[in-house]
């Protein structure tokens, strides 16, 4: 921003900021190649840079206490299973008896049992379930008996405690199809349940929440969840038709009709067995932790259950992780030029604990491409999901036993370990004085035991969006010197960016458009995906060229447009990192390098043209789907319908993705395809 | 909202009368244009916020003192300080505007020898500065009269002074809003309590007279630069004083044509806005974030406003060194 002023005789100096300002500036490709790569390889480098986990709250002390789960829990668990199963193999109406057998067991045990019922709420799209949290209304379609669902709901009042707070327990489970797992499922509640009534240890209350999943797993917490956190004043219990309620005709049996709150939440943990199919060594112990947004629980909480379960149990912590990935050549080769340079800073300095073998890195990085892409997408992994809505701490546990086998040993075997597992976990939590606030909330896990905190990965994020505002900046002061060389004898120089600013709203605003174009296309009846995807892109098509006539009329020096829509690109993907960071993180991988290349093809020379082309193709985010799906091996189904459901599921859970793929991701692509064939 | 909407319109109409038809552009029209389309126009009419009436009130008072009007300037004056304490630091802008009518030259700019022509001097009336003290006497005790009849059943005149001037000035509510008082105020002990409230509100009224000195030869401008320094370090700032005040920036366009950095302030605002209600959700309904977050926020468009009263007045001075000089063009300095 010097300029040579006509009275002053020398140079007048600049405060230091804006000499390194315009320093950077000035160099601006340098630093904007230095950055990219910096970025990259700071985020090949994370599973290096993983640290172990480690319990943060004092008052956990996960296992300091000898497990009191006994014979007869167990095998009052068993009888409980064999009940279920030949109930399973007679009866008619399973989605009543079976309710009403789990509430009686519970109340024998000593709970106190009310039964939820609620209806099956489809995920429709309506553009307001980003911004605001719109109570879904009964719907107006009535509806007879059967589409009403029961969770039956078992708290244990803790005879020390106030009554403040409580730890849930949720074991889904699908009455009409109950699978052997989910009786097993329910047989651990049920011995963790019967322990849990007879120990003086217990602070807070406990509830377990059997979740009738028919309608699916998540909607039948999150129905529970809503109920339980909305206050009714009168008559809320009496909504439902009198037929339906389950008749309580067993008279020792008290059921409550309205829902029983037992206080604030302080963990949540849902309890699922399955049977991978593999024989492995030993039983094992998947985690998931992904709630909606990429909102992860605290850290602690994983901690906790991947402790015990190591140290306690013998039990094999898994968390989610790309297979595919795990053969990868170019990953073992980076993986072994790491551990080369680890090898060599060791041997300088042996002090420097640096570098981990290909072995590790190579899990460590499926592991940490699947967590991206889980958070990335923004849709909970599970049920735990929607505890993370009301700042409640959740994961599910799924125990996978190593042999699935029927025999009755294995069985108690199982029961045995997940109770124990169960009863740790529970009373660490017990412990608790606050909820979880110590450990981290954003971090990626690069195992169960390692992770990369927030102060780690952003660190890779911001190096690779840093050269969006130097080359802003650089394009914008070299358009301005242009037009002071070039002696127009404009005033108004310095606000000539006005002009390519209205191009980039008018694109932002096409965005937006597009993004609510669904709620219309639903309203199409009967319609395939394959013909919605189409409409869909043609209607989008046809919007950009009506918007497209308002922007031909002054054509703006490229370099303009380009410091704006870099600048614009910069803004988005920086609010988009508040709100997910792993879109942001992925986000930027596509965008960053497509925007700060790209130049009109008749000022770039012919290689860069050919680059321009590769970036954009691959910028475009349903061409980016299809070539992660095609190299990492999946190929179900037509890929038109995969990617429509895809994106789909994205507006149906409420996910911020959808949001900046529409509104950040697409107008940058466009904007750049436009000043690539800029007829300048 | 209809009702906001009404004020928008009325705004339009003063600001047009407001207009200084200099040189290029119709600065009036764009003034208007940049009020009634501004986000954070609708945002506040969407919020059913008040702020549109004391915008309306403090555009009156403007467009009466630039009139010379001084029934009008008085009654807008007296409104506007009524409804938020803080338009009575534009009195003296009025004063100047109503004395010497528009962009009075300083005293040693055109007074060049070398006008031969019988170039007089404008002279200050204080006459009609009198009778714009009388007229802001007289609306200001028939409005406390009403104030009082109306307000018999609770308790009279000095309660409601108590609960409006005296929240403005006591800073008892501390929900965060975008300004940087509550975020200190929460922290601070209550025996320094008083003295940073006298520390704070002092900060914009020391701020008065060195303006004052330097820019009395453009009272409009000096009523812009007060109502952005108020806008932000009042208590309880709002995106409408935004609104009120980049409106009112779209008057001097002529003379700020030169500004520099104004992409950068747009992307900051632009950025600052968005990125607040991000970090109000990760606060209050996340639980991932906390207060500091928001504060950041509230703080870095503190700090952008700073920067655009900074470089409008600058490049204003700017502006008035070219026309000292004679120069056609505005020669950049650097700071």
């Amino acid at each position: 921003m010097a300029s040579t002023p006509e009275t002053e005789g020398q140079k007048p100096k600049h405060r230091p900021i804006v000499r390194i300002g315009i320093f950077i500036i000035a160099h601006s490709f340098i630093v904007s190649v230095v950055c990219c790569t910096a970025g990259v390889l700071a985020l090949l480098l994370l599973p290096v840079l993983a640290k172990k986990t480690y319990v943060s709250e004092n008052a956990l002390m996960p296992g300091s206490a000898i497990p009191m789960i006994t014979d007869q829990d167990v095998s009052g668990a068993n009888n409980f299973i064999n009940e279920l199963t030949s109930l399973n193999s007679k009866s008619q109406s399973l989605n009543i008896e079976i309710p009403r057998l789990i509430a009686l067991h519970m109340a024998n045990l000593g709970g106190e049992v009310s039964y939820h019922m609620f209806q099956n709420q489809p995920n429709k799209f309506h553009p307001l379930h980003f911004f605001t949290s719109t109570d879904t209304e009964a719907n107006n379609v009535n509806q007879t008996c059967e589409s009403y669902a029961t969770n039956t709901v078992g708290i244990i009042r803790a005879p020390r405690g106030d009554g403040k707070e409580s730890i849930v327990l949720v074991t889904p489970y699908n009455p009409v199809n109950l699978s052997p797992n989910e009786t097993l499922s329910l047989g651990i509640a049920y011995s963790v349940f019967s322990l849990l009534t007879q120990v003086s240890w217990l602070a807070k209350d406990i509830i377990w929440l059997a979740a009738d999943s028919q309608h699916g797993q998540y909607n039948s917490v999150a129905a529970w969840l809503k109920d339980y956190h909305t206050p009714s004043f009168g008559g809320f219990g009496k909504l439902h038709d009198d037929e339906c309620h389950i008749s309580n005709d067993i008279i020792e049996m008290e059921v409550s009709d309205t829902l029983r709150r037992a206080g604030t939440m302080a963990a949540a943990l849902v309890i699922k067995v399955a049977n991978t199919g593999e024989a492995g060594e030993q039983d094992a112990l998947n985690i998931y932790a992904e709630a909606s947004n990429g909102q992860m629980p605290n850290l602690d909480l994983i901690n906790v259950v991947s402790y015990l379960a190591v140290h306690g149990q013998g039990l094999r912590v898994q968390v989610d992780k790309l297979v595919s990935l795990l053969d990868s050549t170019w990953l073992k080769f980076i993986g072994e030029v790491f551990e080369t340079v680890g090898k060599i800073a060791r041997s300088v300095n042996p002090q420097w604990k640096f570098g981990i073998s290909v072995k590790e890195y190579v899990e460590g990085s499926a592991t940490l491409v699947s967590s991206l892409y889980n958070q990335a997408l923004g849709v909970p992994t599970g049920s735990h999901g929607a505890f993370r809505d009301y700042q409640v701490d959740a994961i599910t546990m799924e125990i996978s036993p190593k042999l699935f086998s029927n025999s009755k040993g294995r069985q108690t075997e199982l029961l045995f370990r997940g109770g124990r597992l169960v009863e740790g976990v529970i009373r660490s939590v017990n412990n608790l004085l606050e909820k979880f606030h110590q450990s981290f909330f954003l971090y990626l896990l690069t195992s169960s035991n390692k992770f990369v905190s927030v102060g780690v990965y952003m660190i890779a994020f911001l190096l690779l969006v840093a050269p969006l505002p130097v080359l802003a900046a650089s394009l914008f002061s070299d358009t301005i010197k242009s037009y002071v060389k070039s002696e127009k004898n404009q005033p108004f120089k310095s606000w000539r960016w006005l002009y390519p600013t209205k191009t980039v709203f008018l694109v932002h605003l096409w965005g937006a458009i597009i993004s609510l174009l669904p709620y219309f296309i639903y309203q199409i009846p009967d319609s395939q995906p394959t013909s919605r995807l189409l409409i869909w892109a043609s209607l989008s098509l046809f919007i950009l060229i009506v918007l497209g006539s308002f922007f031909r009329a002054r054509s703006a020096e490229w370099a303009l447009l380009k410091s704006v829509t870099v600048s614009s690109a910069f803004i988005g993907l920086c609010l988009m990192s508040v709100i997910n960071f792993a879109t942001a993180e992925i986000g930027a991988l596509l965008l960053v390098p497509m925007c700060l290349m790209t130049k009109p093809w008749r000022v770039a020379g012919k290689v860069q043209s050919a680059l321009n082309l590769v970036l954009v193709i691959i910028g475009f985010p349903g061409a980016t789907f299809f070539v992660v799906k095609s190299v990492l091996g999946f190929e179900n189904g037509s890929s038109l319908v995969e990617f429509w459901y895809w994106v789909e599921s994205l507006w149906a859970w409420n996910s911020a993705t959808y949001i900046y793929i529409c509104m950040v991701h697409l107008p940058c692509w466009i904007l750049c395809i436009y000043i690539l064939l800029h007829p300048c | 909202m209809l009702v906001q909407c009404t004020m928008d319109l009325l705004f339009y109409y003063r600001s047009l009368g407001l207009s200084l038809m200099i040189e290029n552009f119709p600065a009036g029209d764009i003034a208007a244009l940049v009020y009634l389309w501004n986000p954070l126009t609708i945002i506040t009419c969407l919020g059913y916020s008040t702020s549109p009436i004391e915008n309306l009130m403090i555009v009156l008072s403007l467009y009466g003192a630039c009139r010379r009007l001084v029934r009008l300037a008085a009654f807008g004056w007296v409104m506007a300080s009524h409804l938020s304490l803080y338009p009575v630091i534009l009195i003296i802008p009025l004063v100047l505007l109503i004395g010497s009518g528009l962009d009075t030259p300083p005293r040693k700019l055109f007074l060049q020898p070398k006008h031969s022509d019988g170039y007089k001097k404008t002279s200050f009336s204080w006459r009609r500065v009198v009778l714009f003290f009388l007229w802001a006497s007289a609306w200001a005790l028939y409005v406390l009269l009403l104030c009082g009849i109306s307000l018999k059943e609770y308790s009279g005149l000095g309660e409601m002074f108590k609960r409006t001037y005296g929240f403005i000035l006591s800073v008892e509510d501390l929900s965060p809003n975008i300004g940087v008082l509550w975020y200190f105020f929460a922290e601070v002990f209550d025996f320094f309590r008083d003295f940073f409230l006298i520390v704070f509100h002092i900060n914009i009224l020391f701020m008065v007279l060195p303006l004052a000195i330097r820019l009395h030869h453009r009272p409009c401008f000096l009523a812009f630069v007060y109502i952005a320094i108020s806008s932000i370090l009042k208590s309880y700032p709002s995106v409408g004083d935004s609104a009120l005040y980049l409106g009112l920036l779209g008057l001097f366009v002529n003379a700020l044509a030169d500004m520099q950095f104004s992409f950068f302030l747009f992307s900051g605002y632009l950025g600052t806005l968005l990125l607040s209600p991000v970090m109000n959700n990760l606060w209050i309904w996340r639980g991932t974030g906390n207060a500091n977050f928001y504060f950041a926020t509230a703080m870095a468009y503190a700090c952008f406003q700073i920067i655009l009263v900074v470089e409008s007045v600058s490049s204003m001075l700017n502006h008035d060194r070219a026309l000292k000089k004679g120069a056609t063009t505005v020669a950049k300095k650097v700071q």
